[in-house]
């Protein structure tokens, strides 16, 4: 029971099989295997510290600036190993975006933050970047707020713009998954009904995978829900098929608020 | 005229809103009244006094020794009572190379470059190696390397300065004009700023180590699922966000580097000729030379030449400018470093 029977018409994008995660004696994950589709938002809840966000940042690696960490299992994206076979992380990170539960824009201009990205893989000529950053900002829902001052500093940005200018830094580099992180934990109720927007409107062309706390936030936004308990997967399914009739009990007392 | 809507009020429950269980309740009359004693309120009076008199005692040193520097330096240029040798103008005192006091002749700038010369190179060493000492102790150091280092570096900072010195006299100094000099004495403004980098270096180092470790570990985790690599990270992103902080270690280091007397006194040779020397030169490598060259500093002239004059002589008082300048360049330093520090939160 990896992926639910029904008539999937996109390919996969992203494969996970039998994956554990310890973190040095400590074991996070254990015996995961899902699959995620391409232009699908693949919601992934759970109760605190059941490892929902350590399971996103395997699909980056960027667990591996903090601290050393054991993934052992398969995760493949597009059919290769993200994990061996000499894959180039900088690379990984370019198609596999991410965005942050608390927003964390760079203390840099409005502009530097976009186009912080492309610079990174070299795009210098001035035209390229102006049409890149205006670009990100178009499809982050962001550009007709901030379009008169690109050089003011992200700092002073609302919370929720903040967090649409770190998507739109995101999507600059034109990344082919995007994994948000709780990514409206920190926001209010209109705020985060903006981000839920641009998350359908993104899903057009983009592998969403979100971490959320927010059961309705799951409910509304995504296609597939997955579910996890102590490091493992309980039940993955259509999001429909989970919030209306779950296999599992737990999952229903989940869902219902019973426990968690 | 709109009708206003009918608001109605929930009535309070019978017998009031329920209360809450018992520990929560307000104390009762029978409750124990706690009261300080008058005996404890007397102490409290009398230790605030203690406290005023010790801080205002130190306001009162500060602005003494502000006043008496001044009386004493501003001396050199204003004939003020007591004082026994001849007004200068400033123009002779501060932009005339030619010290020779014997002959009434009171130039300080060869201390003043060699101050700002030996502070300038002393930092140039010390900033960037600080800077990034900090980078990798707080970002790439493994946990039991960190430790160390910040207790290493806490341990240098604290080191009396003289013992640099002897360190830059008996090691540095004969190690420099063996290998590069052919014998020739090697004191001046390079061993001088490469003992004073080492001394500063602590300092910087600390401080920035600090301005990484406070930054969020949101901004490397950012820059690094962009695609940066861990190079990148620092260079684009940590350094730029935590440059008013490592402004301020910066300008902290100097501050101690432009004071600093001893170490600096036994390693640079004590010439205040040494601008004069310089222009008599025909090398044609000027700086390198310059960097040879036995030279002076404020500080090394003050300690040299202070104990051996008369009180009230116009040599005398030229030194107390000395010591007034600075004074002054201490304070505005200090000033730059709580300025870079509010930048900081802004």
């Amino acid at each position: 029971m990896l992926t639910p029977t029904l008539p999937e018409t996109k390919p996969i994008k992203l494969s996970v099989r039998d994956m554990a995660f310890s973190y040095g004696p400590k074991k996070i994950l254990d015996g995961l295997s899902m699959d995620i589709h391409a232009e699908r938002v693949t919601a992934i809840i759970g109760p605190s510290g059941c490892g929902k966000s350590t399971f996103l940042k395997c699909f980056n690696r960027i667990h591996e600036v903090a601290a050393d960490v054991d993934v052992s299992g398969d995760i493949q994206i597009d059919g290769v190993d993200i994990y061996r076979g000499g894959i180039d992380v900088v690379d990984l990170r370019r198609r596999v975006g991410m965005v942050f539960q608390k927003p964390n824009p760079f203390p840099k201009s409005i502009y530097e933050n976009v186009a912080f990205g492309p610079r990174l893989f070299g795009v210098k000529d001035r035209e390229t970047l102006d049409g890149i950053v205006e670009d990100a900002l178009r499809k982050a829902a962001l550009w007709d707020e901030v379009k008169d001052r690109l050089k003011e500093s992200a700092s002073g940005m609302s919370g929720g713009q903040q967090q649409r200018l770190c998507i739109a830094r995101a999507l600059a580099v034109n990344p082919e998954v995007l994994l948000m992180d709780e990514p409206c934990s920190a926001l209010d109720p209109i705020a985060t009904s903006k981000i839920e927007d641009l998350i359908s409107e993104l899903k057009e062309s983009l592998t969403i995978v979100i971490v959320t706390h927010n059961m309705q936030q799951a409910a509304r936004v995504s296609d597939y829900t997955a579910f996890f308990w102590l490091g493992r997967l309980v039940e993955m399914d259509l999001t429909e098929r989970i919030f209306t009739t779950p296999k599992v009990q737990m999952t229903e007392d989940y869902i219902t608020g019973r426990f968690g | 005229m709109p009708q206003a809507p009918e608001v109605s009020i929930a009535a309070a429950p019978e017998g009031g809103y329920p209360v809450l269980e018992e520990g929560l309740r307000p104390a009762a009359a029978s409750a124990p009244t706690f009261k300080h004693s008058r005996l404890q309120r007397l102490a409290d009076r009398w230790a605030h006094l203690g406290f005023l008199i010790c801080s205002l005692l130190v306001v009162v040193l500060i602005g003494g020794i502000l006043y008496f520097l001044a009386t004493r330096g501003l001396a050199a240029f204003l004939p003020l009572a007591g004082n026994t040798g001849r007004a200068l103008s400033f123009s002779e005192v501060f932009l005339s190379a030619d010290w020779a006091p014997s002959s009434d002749r009171f130039g300080i700038l060869p201390f003043i470059a060699g101050s700002l010369g030996v502070t300038g190179l002393a930092l140039l060493i010390a900033a960037p190696a600080g800077v990034l000492t900090g980078v990798f102790i707080a970002k790439m150091a493994p946990a039991w390397m960190r430790n160390l280092m910040r207790q290493v570096m806490d341990l240098l900072v604290g080191i009396p300065s003289v013992v640099y010195g002897i360190f830059g006299l008996t090691v540095v100094l004969p190690l420099v004009s063996r290998t590069w000099l052919a014998d020739a004495p090697a004191s001046g403004f390079a061993v001088s700023a490469l003992i004073l980098a080492v001394m500063i270096v602590p300092t910087i180092v600390s401080l920035s180590t600090d301005a990484f470790e406070s930054l969020p570990a949101a901004l490397d985790e950012g820059a690094q699922a962009l695609g940066s690599s861990r190079w990148q990270a620092i260079w684009r992103v940590l350094i730029p966000a935590a440059r008013p902080r490592l402004l301020t270690a910066t300008v902290l280091g100097l501050g101690r580097a432009i004071g600093e007397a001893m170490a600096v006194q036994m390693v640079i040779g004590n010439n205040p000729q040494w601008m004069a020397l310089m222009r008599e030169s025909t090398d044609r490598a000027p700086f390198l030379r310059a960097l040879f060259t036995p030279a002076a500093t404020l500080t090394t002239e003050l300690v040299q030449e202070l104990p051996n004059t008369a009180a009230g002589s116009t040599w005398n008082n030229v030194l107390f400018a000395m010591g007034l300048l600075l004074y002054l360049l201490t304070m505005v330093l200090i000033l730059a470093t709580r300025r870079l520090g509010r930048g900081k939160e802004a």
